[in-house]
């Protein structure tokens, strides 16, 4: 077997059947090599970032491993907007890139890049293979390592001779996951035990853990108020009671408030991000910390611990739900005073039943969550209808939830779809976007027509860029600047350009039938929303700003004021 | 204790001991940068595959974080401070 074949027998041995990839140049020998083998779905996209967004919306929405393919040169540079989002929000991806052959490495080679080079900082790990006898090893050792601990992608970069080269390696045996002891958890019960108004705090790393039963029978049995990440939003379910929603800077009153006056926060899964965190001084000041994170890096880097747990969360959410179990904890009155601002606290929208009345986001998105299945994955894009995604939909399950949290990469929502459609054929997915990120990676929607996925797509359309015409509003004197979109493509035309029947709403009495006219669709369909350009995401906490410093639409008038959470 | 240079920004010396393969000096010295230090001495010794570091920063952050972060790349076997300063007293791990 050459070096090409040697990774599709890769794939084989770890049950990857799903990839998303490009041809060029340098590549070519893979794909040669996928003429004869039907094994592999080789999923074309019409770009190489849409190529590693796919692969790292396959990967969320399944919890397996994501694969991307290029070739070198600019199929490489096309990937990287999507690695590092797969980067920053730990996402299990496996990069293979083809490089030029290695006597012309350094020649400045026609499609050459230094790949290893500028991809050091995206990367969980990365390898520029030497020859084709190292390829197995190196397969298995990459597939592992993205999947193992923290996950994150691994960059593959392969020398086209390589590719070319039988390789005379024997196979080499998967090496065995060693079964991680539950830590130590007595100090950790102790500081639970101790506190009267505990507080948890989840991330995204309780899916990335597979962590998700453990985590819900951790939170029904110890009855903890909580509060989760945008990449937490579904941990505790949709029925839950205790759940607060998102905290931090469009984070409900209710959950920034409980951090506020928590005693201890029980953080579990999350890296206290500075969108979550705000600004880190005024932090939940009266907390003691316990941080339970797989990344040993990731304790004590923003905030000091008073006790820090790395292992597997699976094992010390058991652990936890069973000690509490046998005995209870004694919090009625925090419980009551959480259930309280839970009541008061959380997020709101006003509803217009007029017919005529314009759009609004909230409105439209608590409307679709009424409405869809309760296995619906939403893969959203980036800016203001993201966060009323987050505020307003009801999400029965993380993975339910794609979103680009770390980087926040408009263009996400479309190939996330995509990728996410492949992972599970049977839900319903939608693309929920933004005029402006839609016009991102629009090019997808090829790649949904020549599939036929019956993704549905919901374009937000304000007509602007909102998210920074919002905070151009708030915190720069309204001054705007290169944020208008009023001269947009007409959507519904450009959707049925690729064979995509759409269709457009503006008005409140028409939001529930169009609703329910894409979710019963069967096929890819296109929903064009309009939404009033002026309409903002509140409550919002200036960047830089504390979380006690929250501004909603009653007092947008006085921005720049320090105001106390009430 | 730590050093300090002139500026009075401190100064640490660690050694590392990582896999000598394509790009790993870069990739150390990507995560120096990153986390907010700047090498002011490098010495570097090649032994069959492995290399070992010596290497002098300097920098305003906690320089726990750069050790936890120079731990996590993969071909990085051990990180050392060999001008070290005390951990903080509040932290302790399970």
């Amino acid at each position: 077997m050459n070096g090409a074949q040697h990774i599709l027998e890769a794939f084989h041995r770890h049950n990857i059947q799903t990839i998303f990839g490009y041809p060029g140049g340098c590549i070519m020998p893979l794909y040669d090599a996928l003429v004869d083998d039907v094994r592999v779905e080789h999923v074309l996209c019409r770009h190489e970032q849409g190529c590693a967004l796919a692969a790292d919306g396959y990967a969320r929405a399944s919890g397996r491993l994501g694969v991307c393919i290029a070739t070198s040169g600019p199929g490489a540079t096309n990937l990287i907007t999507g690695v590092a989002n797969a980067h920053r929000d730990s996402i299990p991806m496996l990069v293979i890139t083809g490089q030029v052959p290695s006597p012309l490495i350094g020649t400045d080679a026609f499609q050459e890049t230094d790949v290893l080079g500028m991809t050091l900082g995206i990367v969980k790990h990365s390898y520029l293979v030497e020859s084709a006898d190292e390829l197995p090893a190196i397969l298995e050792e990459a597939i592992a390592l993205a999947q193992s601990g923290r996950p994150g992608p691994v960059w593959i970069d392969i020398p086209k001779d390589v590719l070319l080269t039988e390789a005379t390696t024997a196979p080499i045996p998967t090496p065995a996951q060693p079964q991680a002891a539950c830590p130590d958890l007595t100090s950790a019960l102790a500081l639970l035990r101790a506190a009267r108004k505990p507080l948890l705090y989840s991330g995204g790393g309780i899916s990335l853990a597979h962590a998700e039963d453990s985590f819900r029978k951790f939170t029904e049995c110890s009855k903890l108020p909580a509060v989760v990440t945008l990449k937490g939003i579904g941990n505790p379910g949709k029925y839950s009671t205790h759940n607060l929603g998102m905290l931090g800077m469009h984070g409900s009153r209710a959950a920034n408030r409980a951090v506020d006056e928590c005693d201890l926060l029980l953080v579990i899964g999350a890296r206290l991000d500075d969108r979550a965190t705000g600004k880190l001084d005024g932090f939940a000041p009266n907390a003691r910390l316990i941080h339970i994170d797989a990344d040993a890096a990731e304790i004590n880097k923003l905030r000091s611990a008073e006790l820090a747990i790395r292992g597997d969360l699976n094992a010390i959410l058991g652990e936890l739900t069973q000690a509490l179990r046998e005995t209870p904890l004694a919090i009625i009155d925090w419980q009551k005073q959480c259930q309280t601002w839970r009541t008061t606290g959380g997020f709101q929208t006003a509803v217009n039943e007029e017919p005529m009345a314009p759009i609004t986001g909230p409105a439209f998105i608590r409307q679709l969550s009424r409405v869809a299945p309760d296995d619906t994955i939403i893969a959203c894009d980036v800016g203001q209808h993201q966060m009323w995604v987050a505020q307003h939909y009801q999400f029965a399950h993380p993975r339910h939830h794609l979103t680009s949290g770390g980087l926040g990469t408009m263009g996400f929502g479309l190939p996330a779809a995509i990728g996410a459609q492949f992972a599970d054929r049977q839900s319903t997915v939608l693309n929920v976007t933004g005029d402006g990120s839609f016009m991102m990676n629009a090019q997808e929607l090829a790649t949904i027509r020549r599939y036929n996925l019956p993704v549905k797509l919901i374009i937000m359309d304000n007509q602007c860029l909102g998210m920074v015409r919002q905070q151009q509003e708030l915190f720069y004197n309204n001054r705007e600047s290169q944020i208008n979109l009023d001269d947009n493509p007409d959507f519904v035309a450009m959707a049925r350009a690729f064979d995509i029947p759409a269709l457009k709403i503006e008005r409140t009495d028409q939001v529930r039938r169009g609703i329910e006219t894409i979710l019963a669709y069967n096929g890819p369909m296109l929903l064009h929303v309009a939404i009033a350009r002026e309409e903002n995401v509140w409550p919002i906490v200036k960047p830089g700003g504390s979380n006690k410093e929250m501004i909603d639409e009653t007092r947008r008038s006085t921005a720049d004021k320090k105001e106390n959470i009430a | 204790m730590t050093t300090e240079s002139s500026n009075k920004t401190p100064s640490y010396t660690i050694t590392c001991r990582m896999n000598h393969e394509a790009a790993a000096l870069e990739r150390l010295c990507q995560v120096v940068r990153i986390r907010g230090f700047r090498i002011e001495k490098m010495a570097v010794e090649t032994s069959g595959g492995v290399l070992d570091i010596a290497l002098t920063v300097q920098g305003t952050r906690p320089l726990t974080m750069l050790q936890s972060q120079l731990k996590k790349l993969y071909t990085v076997a051990e990180v050392i401070l060999t001008t070290p300063v005390p951990a903080p007293a509040t932290s302790r791990t399970a």
